[in-house]
Formats: C-alpha cells, structure tokens, sequence
C-alpha cells in the first residue's frame, strides 16, 4: 500500500465510514481529502479490489465505507 | 476501590475483583500483539472468578456487547467524526471514558482499571479520578523505539501520553525484559514501580485435527514443497523484506519450496515489488489476513517460522509458533532473543541480514533431526507461557495497585 491508500484508509476510519449507515459519499469523501472525484477513483478502486473499502449505491448516490480488513490495515500504520 | 463493601473484602481475601481493562483492540479487531494479550489476559482473569469488563472499539460486523460468565466485552461506536488519527485516538478516548463511568454506575467501580500503551492513557486517567480506582498500565510497545525517534509532533503527543500513563499509573507492567529496560530508561519511572509479565500462548489452539494439505493448498504450497511463512503486519520494523530478499538464497538450496508471508498492512506493494525485483513472486504467497482458525493451521503446516522483526517489544508470532511445534527462526532483537534460546528452540540471527537469515532457514529445512530437536524444545517452552499464570501474576500487581490506593 502507497502513500496515497494509507491516507484514503485512516480518512475512512477516522471519519467513522466503517458500516452502510456511515458511508460516505464519493463526492464527500474527494472533498474530504483536498481532491476531485476523478483523481480519487482510480485509488478506490484498488482499495475496493484489495477488500478494504466497500462501495454501496444508497438513495441514488455512491458511498463507500471500510471492511473489518480496512479497519485493520488503517489502524496497522499507527501500530 | 470498588464502591461495594463486599467486593473490598473478596479482593483483601484474593478471591475476586472487578477490573476494566481499556484497550483499542480486542478480537476480531487484531492490529498486533496486544489484542492477543487482552483476549488472554481478560478470558484468563474471568475464569478465575474476577469480573472483567473489556472497554474496546466497536468493529464491522460485531456486536457491541457480548457477555460470557463473569467477562464483558463492550464496543464503543466514536460517534464524532475526527480529522486526522491522533485527534481520533483522543475522540474515542472520551467515548471510553463516559462507557467506563456507565459501567460503574450499572455494576459499581472498578477495583482496578489497566489500560495497555498510550492509546487509552487519557480515558484510563480520567477514570481513575472520577471512580477513584487505581490505575495499571501495561506497556506492549513505545513510540520512541517504534518510530525510532521521530522527532514529528504526533510522536511527541504519544511519549507525552506513554509518560502520563506510567506516572499516573499505581503499578506499571512491561511485557518483556526490553520493554522494562525501554520504560525504565525512556519514561524515568522508577524500577520499584515495574513488573515484568510476558505474552503467553493458548496451547489448546494448536492442539486439535488440522487438515494439514488443504491449509497449505489454501496458500499455494504444493503437495513436497518446503513451507516458510512469516505473520505479522506489514510494516518496516518487522524486516519482511528482508525475508523476502532472503528468499533467492534459499530456493537455490531448496528449490522446492515456497514462502508464505501472512498479514496485511501498507508495505505489502512495495513487498510484492521486492519479490518481483528478487525474481521470486511466483514462489511467495502474500495471504492477507487469514482467520484464527486458518492461522492455526498454516503455522501447524509449516516447515519453519520466520521473525525478521528489526524491532519487537515481545513476539508473540515465536511463542505460537512454538506452541504449533514449527521450528523458528528469529531476529535477535528486544523480546525475541529473551523467548528463544539460540540453537536449543530455535535459530538466532543478527536483524537486517537476509544472507544470515537465509544460512538459518536453510539449515532448518536441510536438517531434520535439528528440526525435530528445535521443534520438541520449542514445545516445552511454549508450555511455560500460559495466560493461566500471566494472569494469577497481573492479579498480583492489581493487588499491589489497591494496597497503595494510589488514586490522588
């Protein structure tokens, strides 16, 4: 895991988005990191192939949230 | 000290207490060896007759109580939203603190309230004042030695939260001779203050049938091949690279062989990178994290263990893999070389040397009566680490901790 995925992790699991209740939108989560959505797609979906992250459509909108696996690979970078 | 009379003479007896033990982790959230050893620790001290209650972050997929005889496992949600990991850490901290104080008013305050390394040190403090219980603290790691040095603000912020704690703390408890070495010299706490309580193991775990060539199927072994497997998270100090830049060495003496490099964490790009740069991806399986059950059985199917940590405050990874009767090969480092005596149950080399740590699996995997020797003795020492005894031991300095009443 890059730089990058590391900060898209602990973003996730600091901000809460570890269940579908808690998902973040794309776009909340682009806004969130300083970026735009077409910059954080691509690093999403390595995130989402690598199990880590989930991407869910809710009421129309995409959101994401992390698995038990990203919970634990976020919290390993500070262990 | 608990508010009940009667659970005061039980504990002046040595027959029961009431503790809260406050930890980030605890099964199925495993980042490290600390949920390991509040899992054992916390199910240790409930069979005994104390009544543990376990204060921990909530995962995906868990419930947030469950109740089991006389130990109680809550999961806190953080309901705030945090911008960054340190100022989450202190968020779920508030939240650990007010589930503590709800618990003393459902079942009275604790005896004693332990807490393990800086992640919870200000919940633990705040709990201690306001229930008037005094507080442990077990240090498993420290930042400075972890980071090595850093000098970044978030690192300052953790050694002023690891001083806090200790000070604050009744007793302190250090989980090998090193990390006593490292509170004793990095935090000043004075030396009367310190117990040395290591990790154990749950020989039962390893006991038991194991389909043996589905597990090694599972990780691509096949069927005459050599298996080396290495556990633990990806992160620089636990030297996997070094494993894997050891690998070439090792497969031009024991061509039919593969390596098994179990966990997650943020190297596993750059380690699958190493392993292509090395010409050895297409004999390394990286399983990811695996379940409890299949770890059992992958370390049972092995042909040797390797530790290359180039810092590690214990090693629990050796001990499991002494349990499963697998021989080791492990970096001499911190709580390592004082579980593993070289070439009795198992094989030391000098950290950051893949040319050593390839001579020593080599070895191991060329010699079967070293293997079965290092194997039996590992054995025998994995039976000297039970959570039975870590845990008449940490009732020992809860003891110690209520006859100060140092909770001012």
């Amino acid at each position: 895991m890059s730089e990058a995925p590391k900060v898209l992790l602990s973003t996730l699991m600091v901000l809460g988005a570890q269940s579908p209740e808690k998902a973040l939108t794309i776009e909340e989560f682009a806004t969130k990191l300083g970026i735009g959505v077409d910059e954080l797609r691509p690093e999403l979906d390595r995130l989402t192939r690598a199990g880590y992250a989930v991407t869910t459509r809710q009421e129309g909108k995409e959101k994401v949230y992390l698995t038990g696996t990203g919970v634990i690979t976020a919290s390993s970078a500070y262990s | 000290m608990g508010s009940q009379i009667g659970v005061f003479v039980f504990v002046e007896q040595g027959i029961v207490m009431r503790v809260f033990i406050l930890s980030w982790e605890y099964p199925p959230r495993i980042i490290g060896g600390l949920a390991r050893h509040v899992e054992g620790l916390s199910g240790a001290l409930a069979t005994q007759g104390n009544e543990v209650h376990v204060i921990t972050l909530d995962f995906p997929g868990t419930p947030y109580e469950e109740h089991e005889g006389s130990l109680y496992i809550h999961r806190v949600p953080v309901g705030v939203p945090a911008p960054s990991f340190h100022s989450w850490v202190l968020l779920f901290n508030h939240f650990f603190e007010k589930r503590a104080g709800q618990l003393a008013h459902e079942f009275g305050a604790p005896d004693v309230i332990h807490i393990h390394d800086w992640l919870t040190v200000p919940a633990g403090v705040a709990a201690k004042h306001l229930l008037r219980s005094p507080l442990v603290m077990t240090f498993h790691s420290t930042e400075g030695s972890r980071s090595s040095n850093s000098p970044s603000a978030e690192s300052a912020m953790v050694e002023g939260l690891e001083w806090w704690g200790s000070f604050e703390a009744a007793r302190v408890i250090a989980v090998s001779g090193w990390m006593r070495s490292e509170v004793l010299t990095r935090l000043k706490t004075p030396g009367e203050k310190v117990d040395q309580i290591p990790n154990a193991v749950e020989p039962l775990k390893f006991d038991g049938p194991v389909d043996m060539k589905g597990a090694r199927a599972k990780l691509g072994v096949k069927e005459g091949q050599k298996m080396i497997i290495a556990v633990g998270r990806l992160t620089p100090q636990k030297g996997f690279d070094d494993l894997i830049r050891a690998y070439p060495a090792i497969r031009r003496a024991i061509p039919e062989s593969r390596l098994v490099v179990v966990g997650d964490g943020h190297m596993r790009a750059e380690l699958e990178s190493i392993a292509e740069q090395e010409h050895v991806r297409d004999g390394t399986t990286f399983a990811g994290f695996i379940s409890d059950d299949n770890l059992v059985a992958a370390l049972r199917s092995s042909d040797v263990v390797v530790v290359p940590s180039r810092f590690e405050p214990f090693g629990i990874v050796a001990l499991e893999a002494m349990a499963a009767g697998v021989p080791l090969v492990v970096s001499r480092v911190g709580g390592l070389a004082e579980i593993v005596e070289d070439s009795v149950d198992g094989i030391e080399v000098e950290p950051n040397n893949p040319s050593a740590i390839a001579a020593a699996t080599v070895r191991i995997l060329s010699d079967s009566e070293l293997a079965a020797r290092l194997r039996a003795k590992g054995e025998e020492k994995a039976k000297l680490y039970s959570w039975e005894s870590v845990a008449k031991r940490t009732l020992g300095v809860y003891h110690d901790a209520t006859r100060g009443s140092r909770y001012e």
